[in-house]
C-alpha cells in the first residue's frame, strides 16, 4: 500500500451529503421565519382591526349616554347584546356601577380591565368566551365595558398555519428532492473521477470519465487528471528507454574490452589474481554498479505502485534465503538464527523482496565480526527483522545509510559500492513498506514494515 | 539487409550428440563473432541473422536445437520475436543474450517465452553451458528412480546420495544441488543456473553464497575419498566428476 494511500471517506464528509442538508436546512429556516413574520402581522392587524372596532362601538354608546342619558344608554345596550357584526364576530357589553355591579349588557361580570384608564386588550369572560374588551368611566357610578368575540380571527389564522405547514413541507420536500438529485449526480461524477485518480495513484489502470454536454468544473478537473497520467506515463516510457539505452550503450563496449581481455588470457595464461583477470573483475563491477542504479532507479520510479504485484509467500522466501545464508554464516564464524512465522505473504514482486532480504543478510554477514550473531525474524504484518550484535551503525551515520554509495565506516576493506541498502530501500518502498534501524543498545537492527 | 555469414559446420565432421544446431540473432557483428569462436570451437553449427525480421524467419523456416537472441535489434525488437514465435508454434528453447541485464530486465524476457536470459558482458562458458542445459531440458531428459554417473548414484525418490556404494548424508538442501550436478553430469553447471534452479532466484546477489553452499556439498562428497568430486570451471562455475 502506498505510504500516502487516502482514506475512505465517510458519507458525512461528502461535500455533496453537507449541501444536501445545509439546502434543507436553509429551505426550513426560510419558510420558519416567513411564517413567524405572517402570523406576527397577522395578529397585529386582527388587534389593531378588533381595537378600532371596540374603540368605535364604545365611542357610539358614549354619544348616546352624553345625549340620551344614563337610562337611554342601559336601553340601548340591552337592544345591542344580541348583534353580530358583519365580519361575524359577536359583540358583548356591561354596563356596571362604580363597585362594577351590573346594571346592563349580557356580561354578568365585570372583568380585570380598568374602566377609569380606559384599558382594552385580550381577555376572558367569565362564561370563558375569549373577547377583546375596553372599559371606559361614564361618571363616577358609571362604568361602561364593550367587547367583540375574535374567534374566527383565531380560527383564520390556524387555517394559515395549516396552509403555511402544508405549503412549507412541500418546499422543503422539493429542495431536498432537487438538492439529493443533483447532490447524488455531482457525487457520482466526482467519485468516478476519484476513481480513476485513486487507480492510477495504486498503479491501476486508469479511466476518466466521459465528458459532459458543454463542460464543467468536474470534466476539466477529469482532463487535467487524464492529461497528468498521458503525461506521467510518458515520462516514465521516456526513463526506461534512455535508461535501457544507457545500459545498453555501455555495456555494449565493456563486453568488447571483455572479450577483448578474455582472448589476451587465452593467448597468455596468467595465474589468478593478475591484472587481466582483475580487470575483467572491474568490468563486472562496474555493470553490476550500474544495474544497481538503475534498479533504485526504477523502484522508486514505482514507488507505492501495486500494479503487477502477486501473492507471494514470504515465510518460504525468508527460509529459502537463510537457508542460502547458512553456509555463509558458518564460514563467517557467526551463528544464524531464524524465528519465521509460518504463511505470512505479501503483494510483491518475489525477485524484487529476495533481493531486499538477502542484500540485509548480506550486510549482517560482512560487518559482524567471528563470533556474532545473526537474526532472521518474520511475523506478521509482514514484518522482518534482521538484527547481529556487531558493531552496528555509528550514531553520526545512521541517517545516511540508506543513502546511494554511503558505506559504513568498518575495519577492513569491504567490497561493494554502497547501493545495497539503498537498493533495499527503494524496493521497500516500491512494495509500500518501510526499511528504518530500530534502537537497539548493540549491532544494528533492520525493520521492514509496513508504511504507516 | 540480411546479413547471413552461412552455416558453420564443424571442419572435423565428428558429430556427437551434443552437437547444436543453433541460430543466432544479432546486429552487433563484433559480438556475433565471438559467439561464433566459441560455439565452433565446440563443435556446434551456428547460423547468423543480423536482423530480427532475419532471424523471425529462419526460426520459422528450419529447425534448430536452440536459438540465441539478442534483446535490442534495429529493426525488431527480440521480446516481439520470442512472442510471435510462440504465438506461431516454434517451440525452440531460446537463449536471450543481452546488454539489459537487470531483474527486471530478466523478468520481461521470461515472460514474453524466452527460456534462459542471459546479459552481457558473460563468460563464454556460461553461454555454452546454458545452452547446452537449455538443449538437455527441451529435449526432455526423464531421469529415472536412480541416477548413476560414474561413482555416484542419486536415488531420487529415497532422497539418498552414494558414492563408490557408500552413502553420503546430505541435508535437504545439499541434496537438490546434488540432484541438479546428476541430472547435469559431466556438463558445465554455472552459478546463475544453481541460484535460478535450485534456490529459485533470479539474480546474483553478488556474493559468494554459492560458492559457500557447493564447499559444503563438496566437503561431504569428497570426504574419505582420494578424488575430487566437483571440480571448478573458472568464470562459469562447476562440473561434477565422474568420482572414479
Amino acid at each position: 500500500m502506498s505510504a500516502s494511500r487516502a482514506r475512505p471517506r465517510s458519507r458525512g464528509r461528502s461535500i455533496f451529503g453537507q449541501l444536501t442538508v445545509a439546502s434543507i436546512l436553509i429551505a426550513v429556516i426560510a419558510v420558519a421565519v416567513l411564517f413567524a413574520v405572517t402570523t406576527i402581522t397577522v395578529q397585529r392587524q386582527t388587534r389593531a382591526s378588533l381595537s378600532a372596532m371596540v374603540s368605535t362601538d364604545l365611542a357610539g354608546l358614549i354619544d348616546i349616554y352624553a345625549t340620551g342619558g344614563r337610562d337611554e344608554l342601559l336601553r340601548r345596550v340591552a337592544d345591542r347584546q344580541d348583534v353580530v357584526s358583519l365580519e361575524g364576530r359577536r359583540s358583548h357589553y356591561m354596563v356596571a356601577d362604580g363597585a362594577g355591579r351590573r346594571l346592563a349588557g349580557d356580561i354578568r361580570q365585570w372583568p380585570q380591565v380598568n374602566a377609569a384608564r380606559s384599558e382594552e386588550g385580550f381577555i376572558s369572560l367569565a362564561n370563558g368566551t375569549a373577547v377583546y374588551a375596553q372599559g371606559t368611566r361614564l361618571a363616577p357610578d358609571l362604568q361602561l365595558l364593550a367587547a367583540r368575540e375574535y374567534d374566527r380571527d383565531s380560527t383564520a389564522l390556524a387555517v394559515l398555519s395549516a396552509a403555511f405547514l402544508g405549503v412549507g413541507a412541500a418546499i422543503v420536500g422539493a429542495v431536498a428532492l432537487v438538492a439529493w438529485f443533483t447532490s447524488r449526480h455531482l457525487a457520482r461524477r466526482m467519485d468516478a473521477v476519484n476513481a480513476a485518480l485513486g487507480a492510477a495513484a495504486d498503479g491501476r489502470a486508469a479511466s476518466f470519465p466521459a465528458r459532459q454536454r458543454g463542460g464543467d468544473e468536474i470534466d476539466e478537473m477529469a482532463g487535467h487528471g487524464a492529461r497528468l497520467l498521458a503525461r506521467q506515463a510518458q515520462l516514465l516510457k521516456a526513463y526506461k528507454h534512455v535508461s535501457e539505452h544507457v545500459a545498453h550503450e555501455v555495456r555494449t563496449p565493456l563486453m568488447h574490452l571483455d572479450n577483448r581481455l578474455g582472448a589476451a588470457m587465452q593467448a597468455r595464461p596468467e595465474p589468478a589474481g593478475g591484472p587481466l583477470g582483475e580487470a575483467r573483475k572491474d568490468i563486472r563491477s562496474i555493470t553490476t554498479m550500474l544495474d544497481s542504479l538503475l534498479d533504485i532507479a526504477s523502484a522508486e520510479s514505482q514507488r507505492g505502485d501495486l500494479a503487477g504485484l502477486a501473492r507471494i509467500d514470504l515465510s518460504a522466501l525468508a527460509g529459502n534465503l537463510a537457508e542460502l545464508y547458512e553456509g555463509s554464516a558458518e564460514d563467517a564464524g557467526l551463528s544464524l538464527e531464524t524465528a519465521i512465522t509460518p504463511g505470512v505473504s505479501m503483494l510483491g514482486e518475489r525477485m524484487q523482496i529476495t533481493r531486499l532480504l538477502s542484500n540485509l543478510l548480506d550486510n549482517a554477514i560482512k560487518y559482524v565480526p567471528r563470533g556474532g550473531e545473526v537474526k532472521l525474524l518474520l511475523s506478521d504484518g509482514p514484518r522482518v527483522v534482521i538484527e547481529d550484535d556487531g558493531p552496528g551503525i555509528p550514531h553520526d551515520q545512521r541517517d545516511r545509510v540508506f543513502e546511494r554509495f554511503a558505506r559504513a565506516s568498518a575495519p577492513g576493506d569491504r567490497p561493494g559500492h554502497g547501493l545495497g541498502l539503498a537498493l533495499a530501500r527503494a524496493i521497500a518502498e516500491r512494495h509500500g513498506l518501510i526499511l528504518r534501524l530500530g534502537d537497539t543498545p548493540r549491532g544494528a537492527q533492520f525493520i521492514l514494515e509496513p508504511a504507516p | 539487409m540480411r546479413g547471413r555469414k552461412g552455416d558453420a559446420g564443424h571442419p572435423g565432421g565428428c558429430w556427437t550428440m551434443s552437437n547444436l544446431n543453433i541460430l543466432y540473432v544479432e546486429d552487433d557483428p563484433r559480438a556475433a563473432e565471438a559467439v561464433q569462436a566459441l560455439v565452433l570451437a565446440d563443435g556446434d553449427r551456428l547460423a547468423w541473422e543480423q536482423t530480427g525480421t532475419g532471424g523471425l524467419h529462419r526460426a520459422g523456416a528450419e529447425a534448430f536445437d536452440v536459438i540465441i537472441l539478442d534483446r535490442m535489434l534495429p529493426d525488431l525488437d527480440g521480446l516481439t520475436i520470442v512472442s510471435r514465435l510462440r504465438a506461431a508454434g516454434v517451440g525452440t528453447p531460446v537463449l536471450m543474450l543481452s546488454a539489459l541485464g537487470r531483474s527486471e530486465n530478466r523478468i520481461e524476457g521470461l515472460e514474453a517465452g524466452v527460456d534462459d536470459y542471459l546479459a552481457k558482458p558473460y563468460e563464454p562458458q556460461e553461454l555454452v553451458a546454458r545452452l547446452r542445459a537449455l538443449h538437455r531440458r527441451s529435449a526432455g531428459a526423464v531421469h529415472g528412480a536412480v541416477i548413476i554417473y560414474g561413482a555416484f548414484e542419486c536415488h531420487t525418490k529415497a532422497r539418498t546420495a552414494f558414492r563408490s556404494g557408500r552413502h553420503v548424508p546430505l541435508s535437504p538442501r545439499e541434496f537438490a544441488l546434488f540432484r541438479y550436478f546428476m541430472e547435469n553430469a559431466g556438463e558445465t553447471v554455472t552459478r546463475e543456473m544453481l541460484l535460478r534452479d535450485v534456490w529459485n532466484m533470479n539474480f546474483d546477489p553478488q556474493t559468494n553464497v554459492v560458492d559457500v553452499n557447493i564447499g559444503r556439498l563438496r566437503r561431504k562428497l569428497e570426504d574419505g575419498f582420494a578424488s575430487p568430486a566437483l571440480e571448478t570451471i573458472w568464470g562459469a562455475g562447476y562440473r561434477l566428476t565422474r568420482g572414479e
